[in-house]
């Protein structure tokens, strides 16, 4: 019995409290902005149909809780992420020195399978702010950064004028596309061909 | 080849803490569970046609212990949808409840909508999983309901837990099933006969009048038992609602992915406004219980071959006091002695657990017809049953011809 099944992406967004994680995604699947802070608990998410090169998947995007006192929730929610992104503000230098321990954590609680390839993507928010001019890490800084760490993609953002948020959102979701087919099957060593077990439809068979 | 089946290690010390409760309401005999601080509204589950209150013990556990209030029930004896609703109120006004929040799975979804349905004003919000708008597919697909309470008990539990993907399967999904069908081995004839009748039973989903945004769709992406357009169905209906895929976890993502349900339920309830009470939760001297991110994935090694309960209940209501798990009739799996590290521990599927699934799938190369099925089926009665069908049926001592000749007229 064949049944048309949809494609479900991961995605997981990281980074210190107050860097915009939720206003990029809400600018991305809502196309809204509130300057309102409202510090996430735990964690939450939202789903988006996505269209890409044809194909149509669900993008489940979980924004989680920047602040330490909020992770109430546990980490169920990092397992079978398909991609993971990392927000900084690029007017406080501190939210992009951490970008290396919010990736370390993630690779701990997720463990991928591959985590020498997981794709990440960067993002560096709030670009709008003052114009630009109180700006401390630098767009040469933090490409640097990224490219010393398996050639991560990066984009530059504001989700308050909505720049560049949907380039960044296409990249990640073909990044988790791609993680995600690799991902999906269980596969032990038998291979059932007596009865309709065709229940996946795998693009890995290649 | 029957290994020395047990439960698995949190299923004995759930049974150890929680008292179960039988309680007769009118002429049902309802049997639940009700653990979490009386005060805070409760968050309901609602079983498919092969689950017990007992196949949401980690989901009681687990949001137990953050303060919420969960009641897992047994669907009584009822025969169709009104009698449903009728005996569901009665049970809320029994235990003195109000306000509720319903997590149905399957056939539970589909009562839990009825409900909701006719009873607006007593549901805050629903969690629906793998679940379906309508009957009208299972009941073309059973002609024989009308003789269903003649059928002997093995016969409708080999319909109950007919397997259909043949394939292997993930260790946790795999002793998802296990343990499911380790329950419906607990069931009685006029029980099961009651719950297909109930599937059978034609009955549709009107307008519910609850908002969407108080809605959450559960369904798991890789497979199980509802068709996908009946799933889809629901997601039609309520547009708005959350949806809340899960990648994998077969037909019992509440058992074979309880961390991840776990954190959508309560996503969910904190959506629906209900507040947790973690300041209620009664500290108990065994700490090892779940209190940290869901499922008692973080205290296996403590509760794996824990004693069951001579402890006496903490929760003294003077009802029945915590069963003495029976270790459930073996359900004729060697690899029931992993059950426990699968069911228990969180880690993913290592190495060596993959003899295991090779083994179980030879076993059921041999005796595919048999009992011993894989993937119990909660609520489709697919082609792959109908094939089988009139095998059966000359074990019948019934003569079917009228029915078989009416289903070809259908």
């Amino acid at each position: 019995m064949p049944s048309r099944r949809r494609t479900l992406l991961k995605v997981i967004i990281l980074g210190d409290s107050g860097v915009g994680k939720t206003s990029l995604m809400n600018q991305y699947v809502n196309k809204k902005f509130s300057n309102q802070y409202k510090a996430t608990i735990g964690a939450d998410f939202l789903t988006k149909e996505m269209q890409f090169e044809d194909r149509l998947f669900t993008l489940q995007i979980w924004d989680t809780a920047g602040q330490e006192r909020f992770q109430s929730l546990g980490v169920a929610f990092y397992r079978g992420a398909d991609c993971c992104v990392l927000v900084h503000d690029v007017n406080v230098m501190k939210s992009f020195d951490n970008l290396n321990n919010w990736r370390e954590e993630f690779l701990i609680q997720a463990s991928p399978s591959d985590p020498e390839n997981f794709p990440f993507v960067v993002i560096g928010n709030k670009i709008d702010v003052d114009g630009g001019n109180s700006r401390v890490v630098s767009e040469k800084k933090a490409r640097a950064w990224c490219a010393s760490k398996g050639n991560i993609p990066y984009f530059e953002t504001s989700a308050k004028e909505g720049v560049n948020v949907e380039e960044a959102f296409q990249c990640i979701a073909k990044n988790a596309l791609k993680s995600g087919e690799e991902e999906e099957i269980y596969l032990p060593d038998t291979i059932d061909v007596a009865s309709s077990s065709q229940r996946r439809s795998t693009g890995c068979e290649c | 080849m029957k290994g020395v089946s047990s439960a698995p290690g949190d299923y004995i010390y759930f049974k150890s803490q929680v008292p179960l409760h039988k309680i007769p309401i009118g002429s049902k005999q309802w049997r639940y569970y009700d653990f979490g601080p009386k005060i805070v509204p409760p968050l309901i589950c609602l079983p498919g046609t092969a689950g017990t209150a007992d196949v949401f013990y980690k989901q009681i556990m687990a949001l137990s212990s953050k303060g919420y209030r969960v009641i897992s029930v047994d669907i009584p004896r009822v025969w169709n949808h009104h009698e449903w609703i009728q005996a569901f109120e009665k049970f809320l006004d029994a235990i003195d409840v109000h306000h509720v929040h319903l997590y149905g799975t399957s056939l539970g979804g589909f009562l839990a909508q009825l409900f909701a349905q006719h009873r607006p004003r007593r549901v805050r919000s629903l969690v629906l999983s793998n679940s379906f708008l309508e009957t009208r597919n299972f009941a073309a697909a059973m002609p024989w309901a009308p003789v269903v309470s003649w059928t002997p008990s093995f016969l409708l539990k080999r319909f109950v837990l007919m397997g259909i993907p043949n394939g292997p399967h993930e260790p946790f999904i795999a002793d998802s099933v296990d343990f499911v069908v380790s329950q419906v081995e607990t069931l009685s004839k006029d029980d099961l006969a009651s719950r297909l009748t109930l599937t059978a039973d034609a009955a549709s989903v009107g307008p519910v009048l609850l908002s969407d945004s108080f809605i959450t769709i559960m369904d798991t992406n890789d497979y199980c038992a509802t068709p996908q357009l009946l799933k889809d169905e629901v997601s039609e209906r309520y547009p708005g609602a959350r949806q809340a895929y899960l990648k994998t976890g077969g037909d019992f993502p509440f058992l074979s992915r309880p961390d991840e349900v776990n954190l959508h339920l309560q996503l969910h309830l904190r959506r629906a406004s209900v507040e947790a009470r973690p300041d209620l939760v009664r500290g108990t001297s065994k700490d090892a219980d779940a209190s940290e991110g869901g499922g008692g994935s973080s205290s296996e090694p403590n509760n794996d071959r824990r004693e069951d309960g001579d402890d006496a209940p903490k929760d003294n209501r003077g009802i029945t006091p915590p069963e003495s798990p029976k270790p459930p009739p073996p359900p004729e799996s060697p690899d029931s002695h992993h059950s426990d590290s699968h069911l228990g521990n969180s880690e993913g599927a290592t190495s060596a657990q993959y003899p295991t699934t090779l083994s179980l799938h030879a076993f059921f190369k041999k005796e595919q017809y048999l009992i011993a099925s894989y993937i119990f089926l909660p609520s489709t009665w697919g082609f792959c049953i109908l094939s089988l069908l009139h095998l059966y049926m000359g074990t019948l001592y019934i003569d079917l011809e009228p029915c078989w000749k009416l289903r070809q007229v259908v």
